[in-house]
């Protein structure tokens, strides 16, 4: 009050002075906060959580060690999987049905015939244990994971981290084509000159070897964190993340939560979720003036016709995520109890995802592009395991919750990007929406073939795009 | 004055056009479906004429298929449910545990052959498959009264089991303390691909399929009019069944009466009904059932047909596992029993499944898809009826002018009010908002579908409403 009235008391001149420099000081202080608060990027809280069995315990720090892990069977689960083989029921299809009704069981019986006779699971044992592989337990679940190193690093030459995440209905075994080609590319004759990787691939929570959580709630958000937990007790404080499918979105994850820890982020897959008003009309033009709209050639020949392929093809295909996003245990108990519908089930995706044109195709396609013995292999660390139940309750922690309201709707992803846009992928997100999330593309490839399973059916163009992508980064 | 003359006349011809359009195009609705010609047995049809027999069938069953049964029950692999999770991820496994106990050690599938067996069954071919059904006449009759024929249509993952509590209300009402006004002799087949009904071989066997079946099944019983009964699938086959030969209808109760065909009235009356009901026809217990709208409709019907979007893309997929495994096709079934009964049975850990059923009776009802092993039949049924997408079929766009009752119960997974469904149903006799039961009316509510039965045929019997269409 007394230095209003003093102020009041003031010269003309005076006032002026203290107008002015008053004035100066707050547009001066507002710029200084918001050229501050523009360098402070958004990124989702990192949180903590707790998914053991009943109560978190209050006293004693969490087992930190990481144990040696090999994967094991027995007489016994040959055996009992041999009988459940040979009692399978099976229902003949419709005529001509192809797989437009699913999978087709008389192609199903020659899958499972190769299953019980030809396909060694023990040997299988083997391969799957050629790569080193460990448990540790973090928020209170065991995580499995493969951490393979590059068994020769040329002089001077760098060895990247980089973590890749798989997806459903895939597994850690998808990439035990690619690992190579990473940590060894000279030795397959990808001279792609300095980038080496040592790669760990963890089994998300739910999977495989990965302990399933015990509670509630355990959401793409909970596995980043524990990804970056994982990370950080092996010793890594910046790396590279890999991923499509939930990979993608977990990956992304990691990147809006720990962005100073990640080096870049490589995709191939990309969940866009922002439709509105404006991407309908970008959309509506897009058919006729794409270039307006900053859609390629390539996008308008891969998303058009748009109703056909991004509507009626979507929802064709989108009957498992529905009713896994609504009743996993429902839809997961009779597949956990009979091997030959976990086959039909997992094996569905495998040919319709790796080109739609599979569907038309009596036998789906299926041994085109794939081994019986891989694909046999992933879907038995399902069956094994008895994961399949806790791997579609997955998608019901991440999709029933508003789209709009998760935690990372509205955050931005900044660190380096790149993205390899796979010409059969279930859905193409064209570079022009990719950039509405992440700011910071540096590439964006559109490969010349392959579909949603990269890096189980196109493990060197994947690869290469990788290194590619790092690459530029490391320039920079 | 001239112009305003002018304007006026324009208005009038305006109006009067509008009247002749609407007439011209609502005539164009009430064209009949064409009954479906089909053939959908193995390989090509023969030329030879088709054997009309109907012959006697009983369910039977051997040592070998309920050792094979147990084995498989015996090496059931559960999952843990995730904490406090009862029935909102499916069934609870816990719960399902001892179901499959009870399966095992106290369920009696040779005792329970034995009561599927007290009604006559029998089987026909038509268009070249055996079709399944049961067929009960009155035990006795009134003085100066005869049977009236009366054919009832399951649904999935229901089966003709589900009558077989009503079947006795409706065809010795008396005994019953019912009114014995009107008797029926009660016709129960089993809808192709569901239990002992053979399954189509061929592509594109969808509802109008079926009631053209049926229709042929009551023909051949020698039955010139009759009325119909159905929910879930039932209703629908009834409903095209009422379409494609209305002359030989009576009359048509449904437990469900959904409307498919939604335009923008549908919408507006969605986005306002709660606030002026009366505008829009609904009636209190209207807007209790039907809002708040995005909870009670939209996310609830989301919520609940994830089942009905896979098995509309990958029957053959989704059906494989549940055809292997006895404890998976349990699950799946059951859920709809606990969910479709009551929502709020999400919310109890053994889904509430022993509230309003019989244990022995709904493994009876799961045991019928397991030994004729149909799951993945039945199925299709929904791909077949859903793959072009809701309301775009030809049968949706038509209306139905026979006489129509309604029982609408109120923990039906949907509510259609009258005003809804009397765009479709322009004849509707009587609608009645009944006071408990969900999905499974005749199942779970015998005695309150049957008095809404009795009622309905009495109005249509006394004022002979068949006649005045």
């Amino acid at each position: 009050e007394s230095i209003l009235s003093q102020i009041r008391s003031f010269e003309y001149s005076q006032k002026n002075v203290v107008l002015v420099s008053t004035a100066t000081l707050g547009v001066g202080g507002m710029l200084v906060y918001w050229l501050r608060s523009r360098h402070k990027i958004k990124t989702i809280e990192m949180g903590d959580g707790w998914w053991g069995s009943g109560e978190r315990p209050l006293k004693g720090k969490e087992d930190e060690s990481i144990r040696p892990f090999k994967i094991e069977t027995s007489d016994k689960e040959i055996e009992d999987l041999h009988r459940r083989l040979e009692q399978a029921r099976y229902t003949p299809p419709l005529e001509g049905a192809a797989f437009h009704y699913g999978f087709n069981s008389s192609y199903l019986q020659k899958v499972v015939a190769y299953w019980r006779n030809k396909f060694d699971w023990r040997k299988q044992v083997e391969v799957l244990n050629k790569y080193p592989h460990f448990q540790t337990t973090i928020e209170g679940i065991d995580i499995h994971f493969i951490h393979v190193k590059p068994s020769y690093v040329p002089h001077g030459r760098a060895v990247q981290p980089l973590l890749m995440v798989h997806g459903w209905p895939g597994s850690f075994y998808e990439f035990y084509k690619i690992i190579p080609l990473l940590t060894e590319p000279a030795a397959h004759g990808l001279n792609e000159g300095d980038v080496v990787f040592e790669v760990i691939c963890p089994s998300i929570p739910g999977y495989g070897f990965s302990e399933a959580p015990h509670q509630k709630g355990f959401d793409t958000v909970a596995t980043a964190r524990i990804f970056h937990k994982l990370m950080n007790r092996l010793g890594f404080k910046e790396y590279y993340l890999q991923g499509g499918d939930w990979g993608s979105r977990i990956t992304t994850n990691m990147a809006q939560m720990l962005p100073q820890s990640v080096k870049g982020l490589h995709l191939n897959l990309i969940f866009v979720n922002k439709q509105g008003l404006r991407r309908m009309i970008s959309v509506m033009l897009g058919a006729y003036v794409p270039w307006l709209v900053g859609l390629s050639r390539e996008d308008v020949r891969r998303m058009y016709p748009f109703i056909q392929k991004n509507i009626y093809e979507l929802l064709r295909e989108s009957g498992y995520l529905h009713i896994q996003a609504t009743k996993p245990d429902t839809a997961g108990c009779g597949l956990n109890d009979s091997p030959v519908g976990l086959a039909a089930y997992i094996l569905e995706k495998f040919s319709t995802w790796t080109d739609k044109s599979f569907l038309h195709q009596d036998d789906g396609g299926l041994e085109s592009k794939y081994s019986l013995d891989e694909l046999l292999t992933n879907v038995m660390i399902y069956w094994v395991t008895s994961s399949i139940v806790s791997s579609m309750r997955f998608y019901k922690e991440n999709i029933s919750k508003d789209p709009g309201l998760t935690a990372d709707a509205r955050v931005g992803v900044y660190v380096p990007t790149g993205i390899a846009a796979f010409p059969q992928e279930i859905v193409h997100t064209p570079h022009v929406w990719a950039k509405k999330i992440f700011k910071n593309i540096i590439t964006y490839s559109y490969m010349p073939r392959g579909g949603h399973f990269a890096a189980f059916e196109e493990p060197k163009l994947l690869a290469q795009d990788i290194m590619h992508f790092v690459r530029k980064v490391e320039q920079l | 004055c001239s112009s305003s003359a002018g304007i006026m006349l324009l208005e009038v011809f305006l109006v009067l056009g509008t009247v002749i359009i609407y007439f011209l195009l609502s005539k164009k609705k009430e064209e009949t479906l064409p009954f479906k010609e089909g053939w959908w047995g193995r390989g090509q049809k023969p030329d030879t004429e088709e054997d009309t027999t109907i012959w006697p069938f009983k369910v039977e069953t051997t040592e070998e298929e309920l050792s094979d049964l147990f084995r498989r029950l015996d090496q059931a692999r559960f999952t843990e449910p995730l904490e406090n999770s009862c029935f909102h991820y499916g069934t609870n496994s816990v719960y399902l545990r001892k179901v499959v106990s009870y399966w095992k050690n106290q369920f009696n599938w040779k005792k329970q052959v034995e009561v599927l067996n007290k009604y006559p069954q029998f089987k026909t071919k038509i268009q070249g498959i055996d079709i399944h059904f049961v067929h009960v006449k009155p035990p006795h009759l009134p003085e100066g009264q005869s049977a009236k024929p009366l054919l009832m249509v399951h649904g999935w993952p229901g089966s003709f089991y589900e009558f077989y509590k009503i079947i006795p209300l409706l065809t010795d009402p008396a005994s019953h303390g019912l009114s014995d006004e009107h008797v029926f002799e009660v016709i129960c087949p089993s809808i192709p691909g569901y239990g002992f009904s053979e399954a189509p071989h061929k592509k594109d066997f969808n509802s109008v399929s079926a009631a053209s079946i049926f229709y042929e099944l009551m023909l051949r019983l020698g039955f010139k009019e009759f009325y119909a009964q159905g929910g879930d699938w039932g209703w629908l086959i009834c409903t095209n069944l009422a379409q494609i030969a209305p002359n030989h209808m009576k009359g048509l109760h449904l437990n469900l009466a959904s409307v498919t065909k939604m335009g923008f009235i549908h919408l507006l009356s969605i986005l306002l009904g709660r606030y002026l009901p009366g505008l829009f026809g609904f009636q209190d217990e209207d807007v209790r059932r039907m809002f708040p709208f995005l909870k009670k409709g939209l996310y609830r019907i989301l919520l609940e047909s994830g089942y009905a979007h896979i098995q509309a893309t990958k029957p053959d997929t989704v059906g494989c596992g549940l055809n292997d495994s006895p404890v998976g096709l349990a699950a799946y079934i059951l859920e709809k029993f606990s969910t479709w009964t009551d929502l709020e049975f999400r919310n109890l850990e053994d889904g509430g499944l022993g509230r309003k059923f019989d244990l022995d009776d709904l493994l009876t009802n799961i045991m019928i898809y397991w030994v004729s092993g149909s799951i993945v039949s039945s199925m299709r049924f929904y791909k077949e009826n859903l793959q072009k997408g809701i309301g775009t079929q030809k049968h949706e766009r038509l209306t139905v002018q026979v006489p129509t009752g309604i029982a609408s119960f109120p923990n039906e997974v949907m509510h259609t009010p009258q005003a809804w469904a009397q765009k479709k149903y322009t004849n509707i006799v009587s609608f009645h908002f009944m006071p408990q039961g969900g999905h499974f009316a005749a199942l779970e509510e015998p005695e309150l579908l049957a008095e809404d039965i009795l009622q309905f045929v009495g109005k249509v019997e006394k004022e002979q409403l068949w006649r005045k269409k």
